[in-house]
């Protein structure tokens, strides 16, 4: 029997494994819950700013059957946050949200401080790894917010959006250095210990932007990330909200192992449109929370018959949801291992 | 094509345009040339926001177009608005509309106040990060028709249920009308929290709220 590590490393290189893989990385897509939290004892939001802790609650969402695999952060306000943006770090049941920018427009970039990789939240993130990295058998996901909601964390983002029309160049100039804190992160990360980088864009979906736009910035920087990335030697997600209806031709373009959406996008659909690409994806985070954990397992089971290869919740989990619930989608995916072995 | 006609298509056009200076330019000839201001923004300035909307729903235009059209819409309004008659007697009907506390994420709760106060909506909008009470309070000292929520997060859905039970706390459930939306919310979901509608985009809202207080479109 493959390990979690080899299975999910088997299957992000496009090849088959004895199962699909069930996890989900953290970072936008939360997989920490009260329940989870009472369980270990371990508590957010002091689980943001402590690597012992940090690490402590990554290692229970294995060891307490809920996914196959390690991941943190578990938000995506620190890249914002070390770049100035005020942060409140959010209570048990709501995960910390940025409060405060630091400027009014694309064209003052200049004025942003670099990522310091030796202290704040950044250094927290990469003590937590190096001790998660100790564990062996189990993958450490590293996450980092895309370059658009990075960028659009640090500065109002309507008027980041307007910007990316009426000063183009700026905003590219901006997205240049977004970009480049973000590699200085990510590389830290798989320097520290992480297998694979997840990358949520929330704010970068085709549905916002169009397909020109998201060609223009979604895409370009993503990819500049996702190629490095690689060079260093990790496996790379990429998870775009929304409906993929107008920008179906050009997420094929992004160059990640895996391609994750939520669960507006109906996986036998996307299965259809993106041949030969790995996907991962989609139980509902609403049945997640509030389904019994029933309907939970045929909703995963739905998910590997429909052409999922790595099955994970379509989104970050509600605080509230029942361990029972997360635990029905791993239940319903090793089962399928059972039926593969007769 | 009269004068009229013709500053009437170009603030149109230029709404449409995303020409913020265009619009205002055109607002300003438009009350230069004796023409009165509440018909510049019905047919010039609401008529580019609804050709927009159409746009927008086709899938021409995406979010960030929407934002500079209202953009170039509000810059005919600044023009066209200190000559509009005073209003006798206000009959508009009246909104509360905030992202729920928890999330920051306003770009949709923006598109639907923009569009809902195109559609003639008086909008109260308390911006993002909530506090659940803030709005029972407002709908309260406002005496407000429609609760609107919103959230793009998974995490904080729970709170418009709570908003919901405030609502009823305060004994003016029966008063108001709650419409919800955003990226994880579905009509399921409005149902199941005791919510009066959902919708899925910024132009369906209007749609939703016309509905919702039967008032004519």
């Amino acid at each position: 029997m493959l390990t979690p590590k080899e299975r999910l490393h088997t299957v992000l290189e496009g090849n088959k494994a004895d199962r699909p893989p069930c996890i989900c990385p953290g970072g936008m897509m939360n997989m920490i819950t009260e329940e989870l939290m009472q369980t270990v004892r371990i508590y957010l939001p002091e689980a943001h700013t402590d690597a012992q802790k940090m690490a402590g609650l990554a290692k229970a969402v294995y060891e307490q059957g809920c996914f196959e695999n390690y991941g943190v952060p578990f938000c995506m306000t620190i890249e914002a946050e070390e770049m100035g943006a005020k942060v409140n770090l959010g209570s048990r049941i709501y995960e910390p949200h940025v409060t405060g920018y630091v400027i009014d427009t694309v064209s003052d970039y200049g004025k942003l401080p670099e990522i310091d990789l030796s202290k704040g939240r950044v250094k927290v993130v990469l003590d937590a790894i190096r001790i998660l990295k100790e564990e062996g058998d189990v993958p450490v996901v590293g996450n980092l917010t895309g370059p658009v909601s990075t960028a659009s964390s640090v500065m109002e983002p309507v008027v980041f959006y307007k910007e990316m029309r009426k000063k183009n160049q700026e905003t590219h100039a901006y997205m240049e250095f977004i970009t480049n804190q973000l590699i200085k992160f990510g590389t830290a990360q798989i320097e520290a210990g992480a297998d694979v980088i997840a990358i949520s864009d929330p704010s970068a979906t085709g549905e916002i932007l169009g397909p020109g736009f998201f060609r223009e910035f979604t895409i370009k920087y993503i990819n500049r990330l996702i190629d490095i990335f690689r060079e260093k030697g990790a496996q790379t997600i990429v998870h775009i909200c929304g409906n993929m209806n107008p920008v179906y031709e050009e997420v094929n373009g992004i160059r990640s192992d895996a391609l994750s959406f939520d669960s507006v996008v109906p996986m036998k659909e996307a299965r259809t449109k993106l041949e030969g690409r790995v996907l991962m994806g989609n139980v509902s985070t609403y049945a997640l929370e509030f389904a019994e954990p029933d309907k939970v397992r045929t909703l995963a089971e739905n998910c590997v018959k429909n052409g999922s290869d790595i099955i994970s919740p379509a989104c970050g989990l509600g605080m509230k949801s029942p361990l029972a619930n997360i635990r029905a989608i791993l239940q319903a995916v090793a089962k399928e291992e059972e039926y593969a072995s007769h | 094509m009269s004068l009229k006609e013709e500053l009437l298509k170009r603030m149109s056009d230029g709404v449409v345009d995303m020409e913020e200076d265009e619009v205002a330019e055109a607002a300003q000839e438009f009350i230069d040339s004796g023409f009165p201001a509440f018909e510049g923004i019905m047919n010039g300035l609401i008529d580019g926001m609804n050709r927009t909307s159409v746009l927008f729903e086709e899938e021409e235009y995406f979010v960030t177009d929407v934002l500079l059209c209202s953009d170039a819409m509000y810059a005919g309004l600044n023009v066209l608005k200190p000559y509009l008659p005073e209003e006798s007697g206000d009959n508009k009907k009246k909104a509360v509309i905030g992202v729920v506390e928890g999330d920051t994420h306003d770009i949709g709760k923006n598109l639907v106040k923009i569009m809902m106060e195109t559609a003639g909506f008086q909008m109260i909008d308390l911006g993002r990060d909530v506090p659940l009470q803030k709005f029972v309070d407002t709908a309260k000292e406002e005496q407000a028709d429609l609760v609107c929520l919103s959230t793009l997060m998974t995490t904080t859905m729970g709170g418009m249920k709570t908003v919901i039970e405030l609502l009823k706390d305060a004994g003016i459930r029966d008063q108001v009308k709650v419409m919800v939306g955003g990226g994880p919310v579905s009509q399921s979901f409005a149902a199941k929290i005791g919510a009066d509608g959902y919708s899925q985009n910024a132009v369906e809202a209007v749609r939703l709220a016309k509905d919702l207080l039967q008032t004519a479109s």
